[in-house]
This record gives structure tokens, sequence and C-alpha cells, in this order.
């Protein structure tokens, strides 16, 4: 294309007056090897907006589908095992009260008693160790007035 | 809709998403994120994907809407954008290296210029939109496109004149 005709096209186009396949004219003007010295200075331009089109984006459009419903079903079938085997598996209340071991209800006296004696007998055993301990007793006794 | 044909339709616009989300937030890391997340919006209303005229269009506006969001966001956070995406500005001996550093400044013109014009810029001279689909995407009237898009390719003009003939910008 002549010279003119690309004065007059870049003029047009930064009205913003061309239309694309003048615009397209002037890309392929510009994207060739030799320009005159004077529009040199758009060569630049025309060949950032050609490399420019060519960018891509790099990642891949990931899309979860399914997968999210499949595992909410998961979820809820969990929950309602859960629930289920709660009110299953729970063993029936045993009765709270207590047996009768004895028929007799003297013999069940002595037979506590018996427990009983034992159990301060030990009890009077055990505390006759702690009698060093009256050792702190004193000494703080002295010591507090 | 099938999870392949979803795919197979967004992939025809994926790239000019993510490039306009580069364009307006300008880390890679960013533009990739909106990408998604707007394909991942697009695709839990597909139900409502029948309704849409244009769902390419529907997708860039969208991909505006959310940018925005980001950049106020960003702004109110008072964080800047961490990006990588600049070049080294070292001088370089190899011409080849010298005319890709030129094209970054391309790039960097065009950053610093108003959302708006450099949305319509990307949209018309990457993209290549006629002014009525980009019309339609940025919920403008094209009489505004228009003269934005002269407003904008003139600065990149003015901005280039400055580094061609002082090499400062």
């Amino acid at each position: 294309m002549e010279l003119s005709n690309i004065e007059k096209l870049l003029e047009k186009y930064f009205e913003g007056e061309t239309t694309i396949s003048e615009e397209r004219e002037l890309k392929v003007y510009f994207t060739r090897e030799t320009v005159p010295s004077h529009l040199e200075k758009y060569k630049n331009l025309f060949q950032f907006f050609s490399e420019e089109s060519t960018i891509m984006a790099t990642q891949d459009l990931k899309l979860n589908t399914g997968r999210k419903f499949r595992y909410s079903w998961i979820g809820i079938a969990a929950s309602v095992a859960l629930i289920a085997g709660m009110f299953l598996l729970k063993p029936a209340p045993t009765p709270s009260e207590p047996v009768d071991t004895f028929e007799d209800p003297e013999i069940a006296l002595q037979e506590t008693k018996k427990i009983l004696n034992m159990v301060s007998q030990l009890m009077n055993e055990g505390k006759q160790e702690l009698v060093y301990l009256n050792e702190f007793e004193n000494t703080t006794k002295e010591l507090i007035k | 809709m099938k999870e392949r044909a979803f795919i197979t339709l967004t992939n025809g616009f994926k790239d000019k998403l993510f490039r306009l989300a580069r364009r307006l937030l300008v880390s890679n890391e960013e533009a990739e994120d909106a990408t998604q997340e707007i394909l991942l919006k697009l695709w839990r209303n597909k139900s409502k994907m029948a309704q849409y005229k244009n769902v390419e269009a529907f997708a860039m506006t969208m991909t505006k809407n959310y940018c925005f969001d980001r950049l106020k966001a960003k702004q109110a956070n008072n964080l800047k954008i961490v990006h990588s995406n600049y070049k080294d500005e070292q001088a370089s001996l190899q011409r080849q290296v010298e005319a890709k550093d030129s094209l970054d400044w391309v790039g960097k013109i065009m950053d610093d210029l108003p959302e708006q014009q450099r949305m319509i810029v990307q949209l018309r001279d990457i993209e290549q939109y006629d002014n009525a689909e980009i019309a339609k995407m940025l919920e403008l009237n094209e009489t505004a496109v228009r003269v934005a898009l002269s407003r904008g390719r003139k600065k990149i003009r003015e901005e280039l004149l400055k580094k061609h003939n002082y090499g400062v910008v």
C-alpha cells in the first residue's frame, strides 16, 4: 500500500474512525520488516497489539461437578446411621431397685454390723500411721501463736 | 449443559477474558484467578445461559465488573497489587532485547491510561471487537466508546513520541 494512504489511515485511526478491516491493514503494514523512518515510532504500537493478542491463560478450568454432590450424600447417610444407631442400640433400662439377699432381717442386720465393724477396725489401723503428722502441728503452733 | 460443551464454549473466549483482566489488574496471577472466578460463576448459572443473547459479551461485562470490584477492594485495603510482569529496565546490548523493551513501553503507557480508555483500547485494538460490541460489553453508548478510543490512542501516541524523541516517558 502507498505511503500517503497509510498516513491517511493513521490519521483516521487516531480519531477513532477507522473500521476493523482498515485497522487490520495498518497492523499488517506495521508488522513488516521495513517501515519509513518517520513512521518507525508506530511500529512498536502495532507490534505490541498483535503480540498481546497471542497471550493465553495458562490455567485450565476445573469444574468440580458431581463430586460435591456425592460427598454430601455420604455425610447425610452417616448422620442418619448415627442417630438410628443411638436409638436402636440403646440397652433396655435395668431395674434400679436392689434385690434382698437375706430372708431374715435379723441376720441381715448382724451381717451389716459385722461388715461395718471390719471397716472401722481397718480405718483405725490406718489412722495409727498418721500419728507422725502431729509433729507438723507442733511446729506450726510454736511459730504462730 | 454438559461440562464438555461448556468448556468448548468458554475456550473460545477464555483468553480474551484473561487478557482483559490482565490489562486491568496488571498481575498475571490476579488475572488467572479472575478468569477462573468468572468461568465458575458462568458454570454455576449455566441454567440461565440460554437466556443470554451473547454469552461472550456477557462474560466480558462480568470480567469488567469483577476486576473493578477487585481494584476497589485493593484500594480500600490500601494494598498494592504485587506483580512481576514488568521486565527489568536495564539497558541491553542485544537488539532483540531492546525491541522487546520498547514493546513493553507500549504496555506501560497503556497501563497508565484511565481504566475506561484502557479497556476500550484493549477490546478494540487487541481483541478487535467493533464499537457496538464494546458498547454493549461496557454498558456505554457507541459515541462514548469512539471518543474514549480516540483519546486513548492519542494519549498513547503522545507518550510514544515523547519516548521516541527524548527517550523518557
